[in-house]
């Protein structure tokens, strides 16, 4: 019998949770040791199932519901789209868990939440099955939650709340687009509603334009809230500015790329009639999302913050390379998406210290920390680089390629001067983060907070950053390591546009 | 087994039979022993020699009739089976509860006994009048119940409000009745709906209609016809509540299908008598019942009343059943109406537990819930995410069914109920922010104090086994979803 490898990546992080959730008094000091177990392996499995396995042939599928109008199935794949978000996902769990070493505040439960988290995301990405997909999306709402409200900060409630709504509602109206798709292969297909992404992927491209635009529009709106996409985004920066670390790192580093891997995976693989109806509306929503982003950067004083909103940029540069619907466009999206994982967890990490080590993240507040806190300093620099996209790091080939693809993009439609959006926003980020830099490290050193006691970050936190740093160097020398994944996935899914 | 042996001619009659004799000799038994713990384990007894009864029935896929007016067939079994269950988590609580061991319990157990043989006669009913008699058996039960906690101004409150509309609600459906009766000659709805069919749709016909909507509608707390429920549940004591709320609604929903599904999409009455007005009446009913429900339960502070606005919403979400009228609708409201009775039972029965334990009912008394007692904390939140249909709990999959059956039918999509699946969907939302609050409270605030909460240990196990069904039935909904299917069409007849 064949060991089942995706199953797994969801079986162990669940075990991992319950094992800790029951690590109460006493004990609850080892949860980390725990945690840290079932995360590593999860991601030895991932990094086995990436490397050494023949993908297509790892799906799993067992029946589930079987009704006489519906079929659901617990099935599970992994192709090059999905990959890479699961060794980040596995990934980040692991570097969470390492640098929330020395959480004080009932760790048992933060790990609990952690590896829980690990169950939701890893399902998203592994499902196969729209109801499984649902499931596991709405799964991950709950931890999440509860990590903002337990161990966040002081306007936790507010954002804890306000981010369980605001998605639950995104995602009950994606849900709507979900029975929509059900019922329409119903028709199609003989009276039996398979529920499987196999039957509905195939026969959705089939169906007319106007239910294609429609449907469309239900799933695009619950992924793009998720994203987050203006107008809808003004959940992440409450629940990011409140979150602890952990939470905020999982969020940016993996939660955020649910939304844009959901509009790749459902709504370009089922739509491509609905995906060219909306061309334009998604590459308008991109670009203000990356505009407004990086503008509202310039205006903010909390650090965390500021990340928050360069991450609404950076996710709008990925939509609009989902919308140039081009095989550069959306192979260089979901390498942003992979690329802002890794930076995005760097940069929540290196906030995350300076707020609780000294106790505020206001920047005038800050200032001259390099000559305190030198490796704090260097890695700051480090993912402020990778963010802005400097060549030789993995935020380049983020950006650049992107770019160019909309360039191509908008040449074809004669309408270039849309190019000045996109150079605006390269200029604002490198304001930004340069001036940011320049505020908190450079300069003479602060007096308007104590400094006597502050000390550079400990080894879990080195060990954690330093891991980021390193795939950050590597993937911006050779991108293609990951590219190599996502190329044969984005040239199967542009063949079915009619464009190339 | 072969139940036939044993009741002869009235094996459909069999689960009823039992209960009904309890329901006789329970006061004898309470006369003559004295001892509330015998009553109560008397009367258990029979919940669960009747409620084993009709599984075996129900399971071997029995049919019979009996007298001409009652017939029991997987429909009527499974609802039947839905009112013992509900009987039986009301009955096992109730002699632990500080709320009722005070009460004549004799009468009390002989109430809630008589009210269920009420409600399953309903289930088994096809005329009119019949099932007239039993709501009648059932409400009448329930008046005496509410009021019995006669110490508490609240309850003879909420008694006296439950008599007055319970009275209108009967006078209505009774001149509804007879309405249907003088335009069709007879009280059998099959046979209303075969004449009906011949002599078309009349403004008499639809006053009638419109007359029995009402008149039921009070029964399932429908807006605008619901402002008794909130009232009634808090005055009553927490396990008749929880009967009422679980219950005695599902035996008014129970009514709405076996009379319009019946009239309008039955078997031979298939074409439209008067088909969509009926269908936008009932819609238009569903989303204000849904909204109205949601809406003002957001704005309460105490428990029992936000669960029972919660409840008025949840009966809401299960009109669409009678919107949509199709068979696929009415098996996913079928179970919506079982796990329904587990999440929304169970979270009664966290109240009354609390209560027992000296917890106020207001939410902020829930205030560090989870360090004071953390499975009944676990299981409210459990419960609470359920009816907010969080997945992989039971309410999750429930709606996932009942919801999608708005959007389509057997053709592929189809337009007409979307909008309302969209007021579902969004009511879903509210709701999840009112349930968040006092999950919020259990686990995020702290309460004045941290002393361990020890309530009864039967409460727990009755919560316990609530719990464990809302979460088997979200990951295994076939285990009852199966029963729901067939009797969707043994009811519908197709």
């Amino acid at each position: 019998m064949d060991i089942p490898i995706l199953s797994l990546l969801i079986l162990i992080p669940l075990i991992g949770a319950i094992a800790t959730l029951f690590m109460g008094g006493e004990r609850q000091k080892f949860a980390k040791y725990v945690a840290g177990v079932f995360a590593a392996i999860t991601l030895i499995l991932s990094l086995y199932v990436m490397f050494a396995t023949e993908m297509g042939e790892l799906s799993e599928s067992y029946a589930w519901i079987q009704t006489s109008a519906i079929t659901i199935n617990f099935a599970l794949a992994v192709d090059g789209l999905s990959i890479l978000m699961v060794f980040l996902t596995a990934l980040l769990t692991l570097l969470v868990i390492v640098f929330s070493a020395e959480e004080k505040d009932r760790p048992n439960y933060f790990h609990t939440l952690v590896m829980a988290m690990e169950v939701g995301l890893m399902g998203v990405y592994l499902a196969a099955d729209y109801f499984l997909f649902y499931v596991m999306w709405e799964i991950t709402l709950i931890p999440m939650y509860f990590m903002i409200s337990w161990y966040g900060g002081p306007r936790r409630h507010y954002a804890a709340i306000k981010f369980l709504i605001y998605t639950h509602v995104a995602s009950l109206v994606m849900l709507i687009g979900i029975f929509a798709m059900g019922f329409e292969s119903m028709g199609m297909n003989g009276g039996v509603i398979d529920f499987s992404f196999e039957n509905i992927n195939a026969l959705m491209p089939q169906t007319s334009e106007a239910f294609q635009a429609i449907v469309f529009v239900l799933l695009f709106f619950g992924f793009m809230v998720k994203m987050p996409s203006v107008p809808f985004h003004t959940w992440l920066p409450d629940a990011h500015v409140e979150a602890p670390t952990g939470g905020s790192v999982l969020l940016a580093g993996v939660m955020l790329k649910m939304g844009s891997y959901g509009i790749i995976r459902v709504c370009l693989e089922c739509f491509p009639a609905g995906a060219e109806h909306w061309q334009w509306v998604i590459i308008a929503i991109g670009l203000i999302s990356m505009v407004y982003g990086a503008y509202a950067c310039i205006a903010q004083t909390d650090l965390k913050k500021m990340v928050a909103f360069s991450s609404i940029s950076h996710m709008g540069m990925v939509m609009l390379g989902i919308g140039c619907l081009s095989d550069i466009g959306i192979t260089f999206a979901v390498f942003q998406m992979f690329a802002h994982g890794l930076i995005s967890a760097m940069l929540f990490m290196v906030c995350g210290f300076t707020g609780h080590a000294l106790g505020t993240r206001e920047m005038p507040l800050l200032g001259g920390l390099a000559g305190r806190m030198p490796i704090f300093a260097t890695f700051m620099m480090i993912s402020f680089m990778a963010s802005l996209g400097l060549p030789g790091l993995v935020g380049f080939w983020g950006e650049f390629p992107l770019v160019y693809g909309f360039y191509e993009f908008i040449q074809a439609n004669d309408m270039l001067w849309l190019i000045l959006f996109c150079l605006l926003t390269l200029m604002l980020t490198a304001g930004y983060y340069i001036w940011a830099m320049q505020k908190t490290l450079f300069g003479p050193e602060t007096t308007k907070i104590d400094l006597e006691h502050v000390h550079d970050i400990s080894k879990p936190e080195f060990a954690a950053l330093a891991v980021l740093a390193i795939l950050v160097a590597v993937f911006g020398v050779w991108p293609d390591a990951a590219l190599s994944f996502v190329e044969p996935y984005v040239d199967g899914l542009v063949a079915t546009f009619g464009v190339i | 087994m072969d139940l036939t042996g044993i009741f002869g001619d009235y094996t459909a009659f069999a689960p009823i039979i039992i209960l009904l004799i309890g329901a006789l000799i329970l006061p004898a038994v309470q006369f003559v022993g004295k001892r509330r713990t015998a009553t109560w384990a008397v009367a258990l007894v029979f919940a669960i020699v009747s409620l084993i009864v009709n599984a075996i029935m129900l399971t071997d896929g029995y049919t019979g009739e009996a007298l001409g007016l009652y017939e029991y067939d997987a429909y009527s079994g499974l609802m039947i089976l839905l009112f013992q269950i509900v009987l039986f988590l009301a009955v096992l609580v109730s002699n632990a509860s500080t709320e009722t061991t005070r009460l004549h319990v004799g009468a009390f157990y002989a109430l809630m006994t008589g009210a269920t043989v009420g409600m399953m006669f309903v289930a088994g009913s096809t005329d009119l009048l019949t099932i007239f008699v039993g709501v009648e058996l059932t409400s009448i039960s329930s008046y005496a119940m509410v009021t019995m906690k006669r110490k508490d101004p609240r309850a003879a409150e909420a008694g006296v409000k439950y008599v007055i509309i319970g009275g209108m609600s009967t006078a209505l459906t009774i001149y509804g009745i007879s309405m249907l009766y003088g335009l069709t000659g007879t009280t059998e709805i099959a046979a209303i709906a075969e004449t009906t069919q011949l002599t078309g749709m009349n403004w008499m016909f639809a006053i009638a209609i419109v007359a029995m909507v009402a008149g039921y509608g009070f029964k399932i707390a429908a807006v605008p016809f619901h402002m008794w429920a909130p009232d009634v549940y808090e005055g009553a004591a927490s396990p008749v509540s929880m009967f009422l709320a679980t219950g005695s609604k599902k035996m008014g929903l129970s009514v709405f299908f076996q009379i319009f599904l019946v009239m309008f999409v039955a078997g031979t009455a298939v074409s439209q008598i008067a088909g969509e007005e009926v269908q936008y009446l009932f819609a238009i009913i569903a989303a204000f019942t849904m909204t109205v429900g949601n809406i003002v339960a957001i704005a309460q502070n105490n428990i029992k009343r936000m669960l029972a606005y919660s409840s008025i919403a949840q009966a809401g979400y299960i009109l669409i059943v009678m919107a949509v009228m199709s068979e696929y609708a009415l098996s996913a409201g079928l179970f919506h109406m079982f796990t329904h009775v587990f999440m929304k039972g169970g979270a009664f029965l966290i109240v009354g537990a609390l209560i027992c334990a000296g917890i106020g009912e207001k939410i902020s008394d829930y205030k560090g819930l989870a360090k004071r007692a953390p499975f009944l904390a676990v299981a409210m939140m459990l419960f609470l995410f359920s009816l907010a249909g969080i997945p992989p709990l039971a309410g999750f999959t429930s709606k996932f069914f009942l919801f999608s059956s708005a959007i389509g039918g057997v053709d592929g999509v189809t337009s007409q109920w979307v909008w309302l699946a969209f007021i579902a969907i969004l009511n879903s939302a509210i709701s999840l922010y009112y349930y968040a609050r006092v999950v919020k409270a259990m686990y995020i605030e702290k309460g004045a104090s941290t002393e361990k909460i020890k309530v009864p240990k039967i409460f727990t196990i009755a919560i316990a086994i609530c719990v464990i069904f809302v979460i088997v039935l979200g990951v295994y909904p076939q285990l009852i979803y199966d029963f729901c299917e067939t009797a969707a069409g043994a009811l519908l007849g197709m």
